[in-house]
C-alpha cells in the first residue's frame, strides 16, 4: 500500500499537466473569491458580505470550489488515459501488480486530490471567515462546516465519474470529450423523458446538487425559471440552478450510493477486459 | 519442483481469430524455452496471456506449480512487445516503479543501468533515448531484481548489431546462472544459439516442440560457382561429401551433410584442380525450416 502511494505520487506529481492544471485550480480558486467578497450589491436587508461570514462561508466556498469539478474530474481522466495510452497499466500488471491494485492506485490519487481541495475551502473559508466576522461564536464556525465533507464527497463522486469514462474509453480526449456531452446534454436530455419525481435520482443530478447556491441567489434564478417554461429550462438545470426537492442527508446517502456503484463497475471492468 | 511454467490447453481468440488454438508445453527449471514462429502465430499472444494481461478464452496455465497472480508474476521480469514507460519521468524514476511494485532494493537500479550501458543517460526523460536505448531499458527492468525467470518476446527487436550481440550476451550469462528463460523469436539463428528448447507455433497451434539439437538439426545449403560449372557438379556427385546437387543458370547449389563443413567442400575441389568463384552458406530460412518440419509431421 505504502509503495502503491509512493508510485502514484511519483506519477504524478512529476507529470507536467498536473502542475499546470492545480497551479491553475489554485490561482483561479483564489482570484474567484478575492473578485467575489469586492462585489457588493446593493440589496436593502441583504449585503454580499454575509455569504463571508461564518457559518455562510463555508456553503458559499463549498459552492464556488464545486465550480472546479470538471477540471478536477477531467485531470483524473488524463491521469487514468495516459496509463492506457503510455501501456503503463498493462506493463504494470506484467512487472507484478493486480488489476485491483491500479484502482486502488489511482482510487489514491482521487482521495488525495479531494483531500486537498478541500484544505484549500477549509484554509481560505477560515480566513475570509475571520476578517469579514465581527464577532462570531464559536458555535457559529462550525455550524454549518458539515458541508465541506459534503463537498469532498462531491469532489470525489466527479472525479470518481471521470474515472469511470477513462477506463471506459481509453482514450483521452474520446472520454473527456464524452464526460463532457453527458454532463451537459446526454443525462439532461435523458432526464427529460422521466417524471420530476424520477429525474432527481440521476447521478450527475444528485452529486451536483451536493453544493447548492447560497439562497440569496437562487431566489432570483427560480423566478426564471417560473417565467420561462418549456425549452430553456435544463439550461438552469443543467448548471445546478434549480431548487431541489431532496433532503441535503438524503442526497448525500444517494451520492455515496452512486459513487459506490461506479467503483463497483470500475472494478468489473478492469477485471473482465484484457489491458 | 521442477515445472517453471505449464500450459494446458490454452486458446485465445480475438474475434474469429484464433490467435492460440489449444496450446500445451512445459518449461522445466533451468532450461532455455525458445517458442518460434512466424510473425502472427500466436507468441506475443500466448506470452501476453501467461503474464496476466490478457485472460484466456479456455484451457489453464501454472507458474511455480501455483495457480497464476500478482505474486507469481513479482518473481518474473517481463518484456513484452514494445518498451512500456512514462516518457516524462526519468530512467531513474520508471526503474523505481518497477523497483516498488516488485519489492526489489532501489540499490540495484545502478546494477541493471550497468549491465545494460545506461548508467550515464540516468537522469534523461525517458523521451529522450533512441529505439534501441529503449529496448535496453527494457532490458534493464527486466533483469531488476534479478528474477529467476525471464520471459522475453523479441529480445532484439529494435537493435543494432551491436546491441543484438550484447543482450544475446546478457541472456546468455542469465543462462548459465541456471535462470530459467522464455523466449519468443522469428528469427531461427536467435533461438538456435541461445535455447536448449523449443516450440513451434503456426497460426496458434504447437506444430513442434522438443531439444533444439534434435529439432533444428539441419542440411546447409551452399552455392557455389566455378568456371566450369558442370565439372564442378560432376566431382563433387563423386565427393561423397553432399547429400543432393543442383545445377542453375551460374551456379550450382548443393545440400550437404550436417557434419560437413563448407570449408571442407573448398579443399576437396581445390584438390582436383577447382577454383571457386563464389562459395556462399545459406541459412534455411524459418520458413523453409517450417515445411521441413511440417513435411515430416505428416
Amino acid at each position: 500500500m505504502k509503495k502503491l502511494l509512493k508510485n502514484e505520487l511519483t506519477k504524478t506529481l512529476n507529470y507536467a499537466s498536473f502542475k499546470v492544471i492545480m497551479t491553475l485550480h489554485f490561482v483561479l480558486f483564489l482570484l474567484i473569491i478575492i473578485v467575489f467578497s469586492r462585489i457588493d450589491i446593493a440589496v436593502p436587508g441583504f449585503s454580499m458580505r454575509n455569504l463571508f461570514r461564518f457559518p455562510d462561508v463555508w456553503a458559499t466556498f463549498a459552492w464556488i470550489a464545486s465550480w472546479f469539478n470538471i477540471l478536477l474530474a477531467i485531470l483524473v481522466i488524463v491521469l487514468v488515459g495516459n496509463e492506457f495510452s503510455f501501456r503503463t497499466f498493462r506493463q504494470q500488471v506484467i512487472n507484478g501488480l493486480s488489476v485491483e491494485d491500479l484502482v486502488i492506485g489511482k482510487g489514491i490519487i482521487i482521495f488525495l486530490i479531494a483531500l486537498y481541495s478541500l484544505l484549500l475551502v477549509f484554509l481560505s473559508g477560515s480566513v475570509f471567515g475571520i476578517i469579514f466576522s465581527h464577532n462570531f461564536e464559536f458555535a457559529d464556525l462550525f455550524s454549518k462546516s458539515y458541508l465541506l465533507a459534503v463537498y469532498f464527497i462531491q469532489a470525489v463522486g466527479y472525479m470518481i465519474i471521470g474515472m469511470l469514462f477513462a477506463i471506459i474509453f481509453r482514450n483521452n480526449s474520446l472520454s473527456i470529450i464524452m464526460f463532457l456531452l453527458y454532463f451537459i446534454f446526454i443525462e439532461p436530455i435523458i432526464r427529460r423523458f422521466f417524471s420530476p419525481e424520477v429525474r432527481q435520482f440521476f447521478p450527475v443530478k444528485i452529486i451536483s446538487h451536493l453544493t447548492p447556491p447560497p439562497e440569496v441567489l437562487t431566489i432570483a434564478s427560480e423566478k426564471t425559471i417560473e417565467n420561462s417554461t418549456g425549452t430553456s429550462n435544463f439550461d438552469f438545470e443543467s448548471i445546478g440552478l434549480i431548487p431541489h426537492q431532496l433532503s441535503l442527508f438524503v442526497t448525500l446517502l444517494l451520492a455515496i450510493g452512486f459513487i459506490a456503484l461506479f467503483v463497483f463497475l470500475i472494478f468489473q471492468i478492469m477485471r473482465r477486459r484484457d489491458l | 519442483m521442477n515445472e517453471i511454467l505449464s500450459i494446458q490447453n490454452l486458446s485465445k481468440n480475438f474475434g474469429k481469430i484464433k490467435a492460440v488454438d489449444d496450446l500445451s508445453f512445459t518449461v522445466e527449471k533451468g532450461t532455455v524455452y525458445g517458442i518460434l514462429g512466424p510473425n502472427g502465430s500466436g507468441k506475443t499472444t500466448t506470452l501476453s496471456v501467461i503474464t496476466g494481461v490478457l485472460h484466456p478464452a479456455s484451457g489453464s496455465y501454472r507458474w511455480f506449480g501455483n495457480k497464476p497472480g500478482k505474486w507469481e508474476r513479482k518473481r518474473m521480469g517481463s518484456l513484452i512487445e514494445i518498451p512500456n514507460f512514462y516518457p516524462y519521468l526519468t530512467l531513474f524514476q520508471n526503474l523505481q516503479i518497477v523497483a516498488r511494485i516488485k519489492n526489489v532494493q532501489e540499490e540495484d537500479i545502478n546494477r541493471v543501468l550497468g549491465i545494460t550501458d545506461l548508467l550515464r543517460r540516468k537522469y534523461s526523460r525517458f523521451d529522450t533515448l533512441s529505439l534501441g536505448m529503449k529496448q535496453r531499458l527494457s532490458f534493464a527492468s527486466v533483469l531488476l531484481g534479478d528474477p529467476e525467470v525471464l520471459v522475453l518476446d523479441e529480445p532484439a527487436n529494435g537493435l543494432d548489431p551491436e546491441g543484438i550481440a550484447e543482450v544475446r550476451k546478457i541472456i546468455m550469462s542469465e543462462r548459465d546462472k541456471g535462470k530459467t528463460i522464455i523466449i519468443a523469436s522469428h528469427i531461427l539463428d536467435e533461438v538456435e544459439k541461445v535455447c536448449t528448447h523449443v516450440g513451434i507455433l503456426k497460426m496458434g497451434k504447437l506444430i513442434a516442440s522438443g531439444r533444439v539439437d534434435k529439432l533444428l538439426v539441419m542440411d546447409r545449403v551452399v552455392t557455389m560457382s566455378a568456371p566450369d560449372n558442370t565439372k564442378l557438379k560432376e566431382i563433387l556427385e563423386k565427393s561423397g561429401l553432399v547429400k543432393s546437387i543442383k545445377e542453375d543458370v551460374d551456379s550450382i547449389t548443393a545440400t550437404i551433410l550436417s557434419e560437413t563443413e563448407p570449408g571442407e567442400i573448398n579443399k576437396y575441389v581445390i584438390e582436383k584442380g577447382i577454383t571457386l568463384t563464389r562459395l556462399e552458406v545459406n541459412k534455411p530460412t524459418l520458413e523453409s525450416q517450417f515445411l521441413e518440419l511440417v513435411r515430416e509431421q505428416n
